[in-house]
């Protein structure tokens, strides 16, 4: 091919790519426009922020033990929900299973103070005791995922007798096997200044970490590849679903973040055996009913070297670790999770759910 | 011969809060009329304004030192990526079916090279340093606007973290007493 010809056709991909710019804004829907809640839901409990949400599905639940999924700390639980074909909530359902999600909400200053012990001994304890009360049972099914799954962890081995499954998905748990890049900056950042400082750990340090995640891929070629699929309806609504979700993180409670940093990335005392909650020291070794944890191999937010450790460290004898070749999201919220994850994690409650 | 700059500093500062001091006292007398109004505390706010300025313009100084750092980091980063694009680019045909195979490359180098930086105890080091010496800033910032809110007769930060701190420990009272009481309704219910 010539110099002219190669010339004609960079100059007639790059007038696609303007006009497709151009005719973006009627196209698409701006992010504010979009609505993230697809599953219908009650609320049937409030503490401070807290939110427990009961999801609806159009028949009765097939199982009788309650599945409560603690999300995680950053960005919010819709990416549990995201999109019709891709709901991780509607899927649990259509599998015959009643599913409640705690909404962390958004901490203000006023929360700063907020630590460990409230997240799992006040408001995480007092959603399960709800739901206990609705569905008419002594223990559920609990799956934590990502921060929502060390919390869920700590729960578990804090209160055992209210856990009859549990589920870790890419947990946070051993800070010092983490090779990704926040691990990285956490073992390096002075939490106490920070704290003491700003308070809550502000989502723009959050938005930080987001951007050195494949700078290049997240922050060009996502957005290049956004206006070259513009007629495509399909990928553009995913797209501005999964970008509203990721602008959206709330701040974390300073104590929290405090804790965190310290227990879980600086000095790890979590797999140790050795983190105390409200002066109880959190033992894995408590953790005796049913584990199922899911990592993704190619997590850059949670390595798997990082998730795996809870598997060995738990004294159950019905665990199961299961490796899925994809991301921390795909893990939650793709096709694979749909056909894959989902199914198995569902044919593996089953058989210990009433 | 120039003087060194940190005795410069230490003069400087030496002398801002001199003056600070003297109008201070100078100005005691006549300030002692208006007590109550913005103007009651005006030469104490200057001298806390001053001198939270001048250990701001240090402070400024050590930031910098990793701002630079930084920039370098990300800086030497790129031109290294590049370069082995340029070593790799010559391997493809030049047409516009081997543009998309450049583009990979290139995004896929500097993404590993720059994932590489960041993963590494040198950046995260620096980085640390830098986020630390920035809060320090913060700090002086926050103690100026607590000088002007607290003229303004307005709480300040560390007034308002007593009152969250209070509120926590009376939601976390609150909620013990919820858990108990719903515990004893419990109890109750089984019982009858």
């Amino acid at each position: 091919m010539s110099k002219k010809d190669l010339e004609a056709k960079v100059l007639e991909e790059m007038l696609r790519f303007s006009s497709n710019m151009a005719r973006a804004p009627d196209l698409v829907r701006a992010p504010d426009e979009i609505n993230l809640e697809i599953t219908p839901h009650s609320t049937p409990y409030t503490i401070d922020k807290v939110r427990l949400l009961h999801y609806e599905g159009d028949k009765k639940p097939r199982h009788k033990t309650p599945i409560v999924i603690a999300y995680a700390l950053i960005n919010r639980y819709h990416i549990l929900d995201i999109h019709p074909a891709k709901s991780w909530v509607r899927n649990l359902i259509e599998q015959g299973y009643d599913v409640y999600m705690v909404d962390w909400g958004t901490p203000t200053n006023m929360d700063r103070y907020l630590d460990f012990d409230d997240y799992v001994n006040v408001y995480l304890d007092s959603c399960i005791e709800r739901v206990c009360d609705e569905a008419s049972v002594n223990k559920v099914s609990l799956q934590g995922y990502c921060t929502g799954g060390t919390i869920s962890t700590v729960y578990t081995a804090l209160h055992p007798q209210k856990v009859r499954n549990y589920i870790a998905t890419a947990p946070v748990i051993d800070g010092w096997k983490d090779t990704t890049v926040i691990s990285n900056l956490s073992k390096h950042v002075e939490v106490d200044k920070l704290v003491d400082t700003v308070g809550n750990m502000p989502p723009e340090f959050m938005y930080y970490c987001f951007s050195v995640l494949k700078p290049f891929e997240q922050g060009i070629e996502k957005y290049v590849n956004f206006f070259k699929n513009i007629d495509n309806e399909k990928f553009v609504d995913n797209f501005l679903r999964v970008e509203k979700w990721l602008s959206d993180t709330p701040p974390i409670p300073g104590e929290l973040f405090r804790e965190w940093i310290k227990n879980i990335y600086q000095k790890n005392l979590l797999i140790q055996n050795k983190m105390a909650v409200s002066g109880e020291k959190v033992d894995l070794r408590r953790i005796k009913m049913p584990v199922f944890t899911q990592v993704a191999v190619g997590d850059h937010l949670v390595s798997p070297e990082c998730s795996m450790p809870l598997h060995y460290a738990v004294a159950s004898t019905k665990k199961t670790l299961r490796l899925y070749p994809t991301g921390h999201v795909g893990m939650i919220a793709s096709r694979m999770s749909q056909k894959m994850v989902l199914p198995e994690m569902g044919s593996w409650l089953s058989k210990k759910s009433d | 011969m120039m003087p060194d700059t940190d005795s410069a500093k230490d003069y400087y500062k030496h002398l801002s809060l001199f003056w600070t001091d003297l109008l201070y006292l100078m100005s005691s007398k006549p300030q002692a009329l208006s007590s109550t109004g913005p103007m009651r505390a005006m030469a104490a706010n200057a001298k806390k304004v001053a001198t939270e300025v001048i250990e701001m313009n240090e402070k400024m100084g050590d930031f910098n030192v990793y701002l630079k750092e930084y920039y370098k980091q990300l800086a030497d980063t790129w031109a290294e990526a590049q370069k082995k694009v340029n070593l790799k680019a010559p391997e493809l045909p030049q047409d516009p079916e081997h543009f998309e195979a450049y583009k990979r490359i290139w995004i896929d180098i500097f993404d590993n090279d720059f994932t590489e930086l960041f993963d590494s105890k040198a950046f995260g080091s620096n980085y640390g340093k830098m986020v630390s010496q920035e809060l320090e800033l913060a700090k002086h910032w926050n103690n100026i606007v607590g000088v002007a809110l607290k003229s303004a007769n307005l709480p300040n930060r560390q007034e308002l973290d007593e009152v969250y701190k209070e509120i926590h420990v009376l939601r976390r009272r609150v909620a013990a007493l919820e858990s108990a009481s719903r515990r004893r309704t419990k109890n109750e219910q089984k019982r009858s």
